[in-house]
């Protein structure tokens, strides 16, 4: 039944806060929520300068996986992935959770010795993993052409059955709506112009509705962190590029699994409405400019058909693009920055989207606690200047 | 596509031809610490507005070239 009663209620920011968190996205909106609910901060700000989720979290492809390489931050990824579980009933509200296995397509032999290398490392960290024959993935994918037809034909598959898809918008209010029931005060249209620091302190913000003060001040600004660089007078490890995704038109239900090609960059899924979504990766150049192209819509279309022949009536209606912050190692960067009382969460390439319980829940405890909690420990910043980079492979 | 590179080889050419190589930085002096080549090695300005930054000719001539682009809007200054 429709309802005139608003989702949520946008506020005006006052005066002084506990903790400012600086971007009204997913990340932003859970460590608020963390922060209110777990660690009984009372007075604290979202502030977000066009609309909440208006950036990369409205913007990603819904997969949630923790099919990464790096040791040292699997235990990390997988929380994260095994948080979503329960998020529905916590957050009390539906963010439709569909874990419906992720298959990674590998094309070569040597593909294939990097995948069984890569499982033996997911399942030393109580991963669920398992390698699968052509034969097995044209079970569970019967729409899939395993045949020598295509250029670089199937030769075997990675599969991860604890990954799938979380509605990004679900999640998004879900985060939002429960964070303003504890309290958070949410404040759209506030852009935060600069970062006052006195003494090696933060004291608060410069926005455009004025001066805000808070001895704590949290970046979660995904694909815009180099400006919060800027604002502490510092470099960041990051470069921005695009990444664009489309989706086709409805069609019956055909595909029950999440789909990759890391090889050939495009993965699809086909969601509950029936649509598909193509992503692929990033555009080859660094921008800030989220456009789409044709070349990557035909190319996305090239690749698709390859491998799902019967998709050729298929109609790519609708495309879009997000900012990503990409590190050289394939890790984000969390935790201090030398500056007493001002924390980040950011770099997260295109793996922000499903890390984003475990992001909310460690900021929320660095924040508090003032303690780098272990499981994030490698995300530091100074990993950069300590030779200790994340021995991530590109995923 | 969003824009066309001058390469001085081959002319404008499509940069789905190009390898993007990164914005032009300066390198440390010989004897520069470790931190100056970290900085200099990971760390970007990443700032949006023209910018001047490499690009490899991989599918062209092969060279390395260098071009001023706007990476918010993708214009390209040729001198």
């Amino acid at each position: 039944m429709a309802t005139t009663q608003k989702l949520l209620q946008f506020r005006q920011p006052e005066k002084s806060y506990d903790v400012i968190i600086i971007g009204g996205g997913l990340h932003g909106l859970a460590t608020a929520y963390y922060l209110a609910r777990y660690h009984h901060v009372k007075r604290i700000a979202v502030l977000e300068r066009r609309y909440i989720g208006s950036g990369g979290s409205g913007r990603n492809t819904e997969m949630v996986r923790s099919n990464k390489r790096a040791h040292e931050t699997l235990p990390f990824y997988k929380e994260c992935l095994a948080m979503w579980d329960g998020l529905s009933a916590e957050l009390e509200w539906n963010l439709m959770v569909q874990k419906k296995g992720l298959i990674a397509l590998a094309h070569s032999d040597p593909e294939l010795a990097s995948m069984r290398m890569q499982s033996d490392s997911q399942r030393r960290a109580g991963i669920e993993i398992a390698m699968l024959s052509p034969e097995e993935i044209k079970k569970m994918v019967p729409s899939l052409d395993i045949s020598d037809r295509p250029a670089l034909p199937v030769v075997g598959a990675q599969y991860h059955p604890e990954g799938g898809t979380v509605h990004h918008d679900a999640a998004l209010w879900g985060y939002a709506k429960a964070a303003a029931r504890h309290g958070v005060d949410i404040c759209v249209g506030v852009e935060v112009t600069g970062i006052n620091i006195q003494g090696g302190k933060v004291t608060g913000v410069d926005t455009n509705v004025g001066h805000i003060a808070a001895p704590q001040v949290h970046a979660a600004v995904g694909g815009y962190s180099s400006e919060i660089g800027r604002m502490i007078g510092m470099n960041f490890p990051v470069t921005t590029f695009p990444m664009q995704v489309m989706t086709t038109d409805v069609m019956a239900p055909f595909l029950d699994h999440y789909v990759a090609s890391p090889r050939l960059h495009f993965y699809t899924q086909q969601t509950l409405k029936g649509d598909l979504i193509l992503g692929g990766h990033l555009d080859p150049w660094q921008s800030w400019n989220s456009y789409t192209t044709w070349e990557e819509a035909s190319e996305r279309a090239f690749k698709i058909l390859e491998y799902f022949p019967d998709l050729a009536h298929a109609r790519i209606v609708r495309t879009w693009s997000g900012l990503c912050d990409c590190t050289l190692d394939s890790a984000p960067v969390m935790g201090g920055v030398g500056i007493d009382g001002l924390s980040l969460d950011v770099a997260w390439g295109y793996y922000g989207f499903k890390s984003t319980p475990g992001c909310g829940k460690y900021s929320a405890e660095y924040i508090a606690t003032g303690q780098m909690p272990e499981k994030i420990k490698p995300f530091a910043l100074d990993r950069f200047y300590n030779r200790q980079l994340v021995r991530e492979i590109i995923l | 596509m969003a824009f066309l590179i001058n390469c001085p080889n081959c002319g404008r050419r499509n940069p789905y031809e190009f390898k993007f190589g990164g914005e032009c930085k300066n390198a440390p002096e010989q004897g520069a610490d470790m931190k100056a080549w970290c900085d200099y090695l990971f760390f970007n300005e990443n700032k949006p507005g023209f910018q001047d930054e490499w690009w490899y000719h991989a599918m062209g001539c092969g060279d390395w070239l260098k071009i001023r682009r706007n990476i918010a809007t993708h214009e390209i200054i040729e001198e």
